[in-house]
């Protein structure tokens, strides 16, 4: 027991001090303000609508406007997180008088992966209590869904976030994961469009047509479907207190889990014996 | 047994083709003892930080090994808990006070509670910061932020410490403080492994100096082994500028003259008889005579002139010149 301890106070007071770190970076501190803006002015969006159409379509833009912030601006917010916390360590020096600290490569990678979740999951709940706010202002109902959502929300960014750290372990700088991370999250999201191109290929008899369905049909085996974790259509169209429906939120969890423990492996993999 | 040893260390940074290979270090044998200050110099792009890193485990040797205090597990737990580490130009956050920076690199040691308050109180006031504790670091000076850097490579009482290029950039104050702790610390029984480019500083405080040049240790030993007794500077009275060309017939050097007093200095090998024949011989008094030994940039120039010329295309390749 007293080992382990040992072995997580390292860890931690990494993930600490990177939290209390990345809290400070202007670019996230700007998508932030930018996001929670967004959250805010869409409860006035009725001002600019047709007043015999008030009511349902008006709450239906405000959820669909804040449930795309979140999801957008989060995504931001986890990869450039993702993508900074090592390769900036590396770029100002302070990751040799950490690792030459009685800290193992592990403990590092773990500490700044922590530290990295606790920068996302401030953000997503600041953005969160806003939107919950304003849906509950509006319609006097507790919105439980929205919980429900965050969750999910969290977990698609834990896999992000695993994927665009994974890269950073590569880079000496936070350009080429940012890229990496913006790829996965953006293929990640439209996997069921890959699986179309798949099935599709071929038809023409082409040799590009056909190369393009294999590169289809790899990515869509390869990447993670973060389209599962969206609960935007009954965000967007059902009660704020219905219960998720169609999606298994402890399948989702530990898929997201599974991916995020990939992640972190690839970058362990990676990062063991990189020379620094 | 050696504090810090190496054995046949190379170190080859690949290309992308074999002719891009960089040597950075070949078949290093540097031995650093207990309780010494061994400044390790070298002139820009030598291998020293290369050195370093190898020693710390940062990087990985092409060949041969490094064993500190006997142990070849560089990376292990017990080896680190006993080193300590200053990086040259290294960022220490400016949102943090100067203990809490400590505090942290402190957990990083295991150390917590009491034991962590008494380390940052005791290393701040070794360093000489312990007023400066609760200001944040973006109101440090550059000498403070170098102390802080100092401070946190001291947190765990390490045995051996690695310093690169502790006294650059900072003002020649900051320098004497700084070179006052590393004696201190050498007094207190510690290790340290001093690089730098800051030959007098060097002098002033090591006990055994390494020189290395294109990845190569050229000399390493103790100032007395390794700098040669030079020449004899005579001070004199009764001098007349009139002298100086008889001076220059006997290959004696005028390094000095104010008014009827003069410096000079005879020339390499000179006995002490030969001096004072010279000053009877232009009826000049003897005030006093000084045995002048080779001062460590003399040493440093030397060493790296007879490396380029044994190996005149490294000295082509490397172009800019000993510092």
């Amino acid at each position: 027991m007293k080992q382990i301890i040992g072995w997580v106070r390292g860890p931690w007071a990494i993930a600490v001090y990177t939290y209390r770190e990345g809290i400070r970076k202007r670019t996230l501190i700007g998508f932030l303000i930018l996001s929670l803006l967004v959250i805010f002015g869409s409860s006035f969006i009725s001002a600019f609508l047709d007043p015999t159409s008030r009511t349902d379509i008006e709450l239906k833009l405000i959820k669909d406007i804040c449930v795309a912030t979140i999801s957008i601006f989060g995504a931001l917010i986890t990869v450039f997180t993702s993508a900074s916390v090592v390769p900036n360590e590396i770029e100002n020096k302070v990751i040799y008088s950490i690792l030459t600290k009685p800290i193992r490569r592990w403990q590092y990678l773990l500490g700044k992966f922590l530290g990295a979740q606790l920068i996302i999951i401030v953000n997503l709940a600041l953005m969160g209590i806003l939107f919950f706010a304003a849906l509950y202002i509006r319609q006097g109902i507790l919105p439980t869904l929205l919980l429900w959502a965050l969750l999910l929300t969290y977990f698609e960014f834990l896999i992000l976030s695993a994927f665009t750290f994974a890269i950073s372990t590569a880079a000496t700088s936070p350009v080429l994961p940012t890229i990496g991370g913006l790829f996965v999250y953006i293929t990640g999201n439209l996997t069921e469009y890959l699986k179309d191109v798949q099935n599709r290929a071929g038809q023409t008899g082409k040799w590009l047509d056909d190369m393009l369905g294999r590169i289809a049909g790899i990515l869509y085996d390869v990447l993670p479907n973060l389209q599962n974790f969206s609960l935007r259509n009954q965000i967007v169209n059902g009660m704020p207190n219905d219960p998720p429906t169609d999606v298994m939120i402890p399948n989702l969890m530990a898929y997201g889990l599974i991916w995020a423990v990939g992640g972190f492996l690839l970058a362990w993999l990676i990062f063991w014996r990189k020379e620094l | 047994m050696p504090a810090i040893r190496t054995f046949s260390l190379t170190k080859v940074y690949e290309g992308a083709r074999a002719a891009q290979d960089v040597h950075a270090l070949t078949d290093l044998n540097l031995e650093v003892r207990p309780g010494e200050i061994y400044g390790y110099l070298g002139p820009n792009g030598s291998g020293k930080t290369t050195t370093i890193k190898l020693i710390l485990g940062l990087i990985f040797p092409t060949s041969g090994h490094v064993e500190v205090f006997g142990s070849r597990d560089i990376g292990s737990v017990e080896v680190k808990q006993r080193v300590g580490y200053l990086p040259e130009g290294a960022y220490y956050p400016d949102f943090l006070r100067g203990e809490e920076i400590l505090r942290y690199y402190g957990r990083l040691y295991g150390l917590g509670g009491r034991e962590l308050d008494r380390r940052v109180g005791a290393v701040m006031e070794q360093v000489g910061i312990a007023h400066a504790r609760k200001r944040l670091l973006r109101s440090y000076s550059k000498g403070m932020r170098q102390r802080i850097g100092l401070a946190q490579a001291l947190i765990s009482d390490p045995d051996i410490l690695i310093l690169d290029e502790p006294t650059t950039g900072l003002d020649p104050i900051a320098r004497k403080e700084i070179r006052d702790i590393l004696a201190a610390l050498r007094d207190a029984g510690k290790t340290l492994l001093v690089s730098s480019h800051e030959l007098l500083e060097v002098e002033l405080i090591c006990d055994r100096v390494g020189i290395l040049f294109e990845g190569v240790l050229q000399k390493q030993g103790t100032l007395a082994e390794l700098l040669e007794a030079r020449d004899l500077q005579v001070e004199v009275d009764g001098w007349k500028p009139e002298l100086a060309e008889q001076l220059s017939g006997k290959g004696v050097v005028l390094d000095d003259a104010v008014g009827a007093r003069a410096k000079l200095r005879m020339p390499p090998g000179s006995a002490v008889d030969a001096a004072v024949a010279v000053c009877r011989d232009l009826k000049l008094n003897i005030i006093g005579i000084t045995p002048r030994r080779e001062t460590l940039e003399e040493l440093f120039v030397r060493v790296v002139k007879s490396a380029r010329q044994q190996n005149p295309a490294v000295a082509a390749a490397s172009g800019d010149g000993a510092k």
